[in-house]
């Protein structure tokens, strides 16, 4: 078979990485599998999943490969500025889940919503300041009141 | 079927005091409230309020109990719609469909088809409890690890059905949650994909990754968007549409019925409940449905299917419990623990002995059902305003409610660290147009597809032929090829019709 000159092949990077992460969990999940016990009752279900998985990974590859034709325009990109918040809030996010024990929950939720409020599009900072103040507040002291476990605190 | 005399006795016990239904309307305002916030479960919110019932006679503390479990269990639909967070395993085929329809503009008519399908689904639930709870008992206690996993199985071929455009992607989405489900230690004592972190030795914590997966992953994906309704007509709150809404689910009788006899007969199940019933009831419909491709893009009768079939696993669930005295989940686990509290023993004696007080517990959930009619009516008038929210504020404050909920859970920072994680992986998913909902099936069904199948291998010794000795196992797997290939044949007379159409177009 030969191959079409007047195509060129786009790969998708991130979908590629996205591939390469399940891949390799998948991998490492059943040498860990094995490596604790070549008996059936750890291998029933897992080994013969994980084989699955890994040849519907081989399957899905290809699809990160497109031929589009050489003269085509290219799909309108999303902006950059669009991925950059998007990346810039899962930052925060993982800021306030490995911060909170340690800063208090309230310092953490209030620099969270601090940030997350300026990077979703509020301008003025009397709002963004008072919003996350009133609300981390209300958080605090209405989840305090529901659930069981103490929240660790260093100002409220 | 029925005992005339008990059901009298019922009456008796019901009309003779006030103190039976003070706690009616209280339970059901809990319940709407906290299975509404996003990481509070039907169980956490009976568990706060299960000290109080020290305080209370038998039936009114039971009475109290199955109302914020009635109510919750409508509760957790409204932040699906609203937030597609499922604020249960219960709501996640509610999502579907439920936000969707917000997102176009009919949060109204999503929210009063839910709360319609709800109610329907809980009076013929407990309608069916009232004839079938002897025969129902009987059923169940014969079911093995073999029947069990039919049934997870058949769940699993949910997967197939849910997938996006691409089915071997929306397969690997299902069979990576099927394996991040097994992760930790498993029936038989093996510990795998731990990486030495001991909260992961009871799994991935389910709660977190859920609302990471379907919500967290979805408003980081929302980030650029200034209303969660972009326009700005759509937006208003009209409790006319609402009940638009209710009248348009009761124009799906057979949907609601079908999603009813799945929500009682899966509910019935221990340790399977309403987390699959959903699901099936959401399936079965989508597959029989002439409109089904619209299912997923936001079709009113997705959201009857999930909330008649996660309400009616209520009646189901009961009948297990009181029949049986086995919880069939964490609700159930409590209502038993509330019986031992006032002395009382669930199972066959207590059913036999107090049939008065069994049928008094069915009748005041009937009355408990159409009180929600009007309690949630009121609440999702309220709860509607959400769209009006700006998504600069909404985001990052539901984000931090998402987070506060999943250490809710158990007061460790397992919930907040997985629900980041899966968080991050929902959105790359997404992205690359993976259904996140086959991930969050498979991480349901993991542990209990591969622990029944143990069972079953060292039941059977191995040996294939042990299938023949189950006719139940082999009936379900008859009817899941029998829905296989209903599926494949309502596709082609789709793909026919459709045909025609593009031919005449």
């Amino acid at each position: 078979m030969t191959m079409n000159r007047s195509h060129r092949i786009v790969v998708n990077w991130g979908h590629l990485a996205l591939l390469a992460v399940i891949g390799s969990v998948i991998a490492a999940y059943l040498l860990d599998t094995r490596a604790t016990s070549l008996r059936v009752n750890n291998l029933l279900f897992v080994q013969p999943a994980a084989l699955i998985g890994l040849l519907l990974v081989l399957l899905v590859v290809p699809q990160c490969f497109r031929r589009r034709p050489a003269g085509a325009e290219a799909e309108p990109a999303q902006p950059l500025s669009h991925l950059a918040k998007a990346a810039g809030l899962m930052a925060a996010l993982v800021a306030l889940a490995l911060s909170m024990e340690r800063i208090g929950f309230d310092v953490a939720t209030f620099c969270f919503l601090l940030a997350a409020l300026r990077l979703c599009g509020e301008r003025n900072w009397f709002v963004n300041l008072g919003y996350s103040a009133v609300f981390t507040a209300i958080l605090i002291y209405g989840y305090g009141t529901i659930i069981p476990f103490p929240f660790p605190l260093t100002i409220l | 079927m029925l005992d005339l005399a008990s059901i009298q006795g019922a009456f008796d016990l019901l009309t003779s005091s006030a103190s039976a239904w003070v706690f009616v309307i209280p339970g059901l305002l809990i319940g709407l409230f906290f299975g509404s916030m996003p990481g509070i479960s039907i169980t956490m919110a009976m568990a706060i309020f299960l000290p109080m019932t020290l305080y209370m006679d038998f039936l009114p503390a039971i009475i109290f109990l199955t109302a914020i479990y009635t109510g919750a269990g409508f509760g957790g639909s409204v932040p699906a719609v609203l937030m597609n967070i499922p604020g249960t395993s219960s709501a996640v085929a509610t999502t579907f469909d439920g936000y969707p329809m917000a997102r176009s503009g009919r949060h109204n008519e999503a929210l009063g088809v839910a709360l319609a399908a709800s109610v329907t689904g809980c009076l013929a639930s407990y309608l069916l409890l009232l004839f079938l709870i002897v025969p129902v008992s009987s059923v169940v206690l014969k079911m093995g690890p073999l029947e069990m996993s039919a049934v997870a199985i058949w769940g699993m071929l949910l997967l197939g059905s849910l997938s996006g455009n691409s089915l071997p992607r929306g397969l690997l989405a299902g069979v990576f949650g099927l394996l991040l489900g097994t992760v930790g230690m498993n029936t038989a004592g093996y510990v795998r994909g731990t990486m030495g972190v001991p909260w992961l030795l009871d799994g991935v914590p389910t709660i977190p990754a859920m609302m990471g997966l379907l919500a967290a992953s979805q408003l980081i994906g929302l980030v650029n968007t200034k209303y969660l309704i972009e326009d700005e007509g759509s937006r208003k709150i009209s409790f006319a549409k609402i009940i638009g809404g209710f009248r348009l689910s009761l124009s799906f009788p057979t949907i609601i019925l079908r999603g009813s006899l799945i929500g009682v007969i899966i509910g019935a199940i221990p340790g399977v409940g309403s987390s699959i019933s959903n699901l099936l009831s959401y399936s079965e419909t989508k597959r029989n449905a002439p409109d089904g491709d619209s299912f997923g893009r936001g079709n009113p009768k997705g959201v009857a299917a999930a909330e008649a079939a996660n309400s009616s696993s209520e009646g189901g669930a009961m009948a297990t419990m009181l029949a049986l005295g086995i919880p069939g989940g964490g609700a159930t686990a409590i209502l038993l623990a509330a019986f031992a509290t006032h002395n009382i023993v669930g199972g066959p004696s207590f059913i036999a002995n107090s049939k008065d007080i069994v049928y008094a517990i069915i009748l005041s959930n009937f009355a408990q059902a159409l009180l929600l009619l009007g309690v949630g009516l009121g609440f999702v008038y309220l709860a509607g305003y959400i769209v009006r929210v700006p998504m600069r504020f909404l985001i990052p404050s539901v984000l931090v409610v998402a987070v506060f909920g999943s250490y809710a859970i158990d007061g460790t920072i397992s919930g907040p660290i997985t629900l980041v994680v899966f968080a991050i992986l929902g959105w790359a998913m997404v992205r690359y147009d993976y259904p996140v909902a086959a991930t969050v099936v498979g991480l349901l069904l993991g542990s209990l597809v591969e622990g029944n199948l143990l069972r079953t291998w060292q039941i059977s010794g191995g040996d294939p032929a042990y299938a023949l000795e189950r006719p139940g196992a082999l009936l379900i797997f008859a009817l899941m090829a029998l829905s296989i290939g209903l599926t494949a044949w309502s596709a082609r007379r789709r793909r026919r019709a459709a045909i025609p159409a593009a031919g005449s177009g």
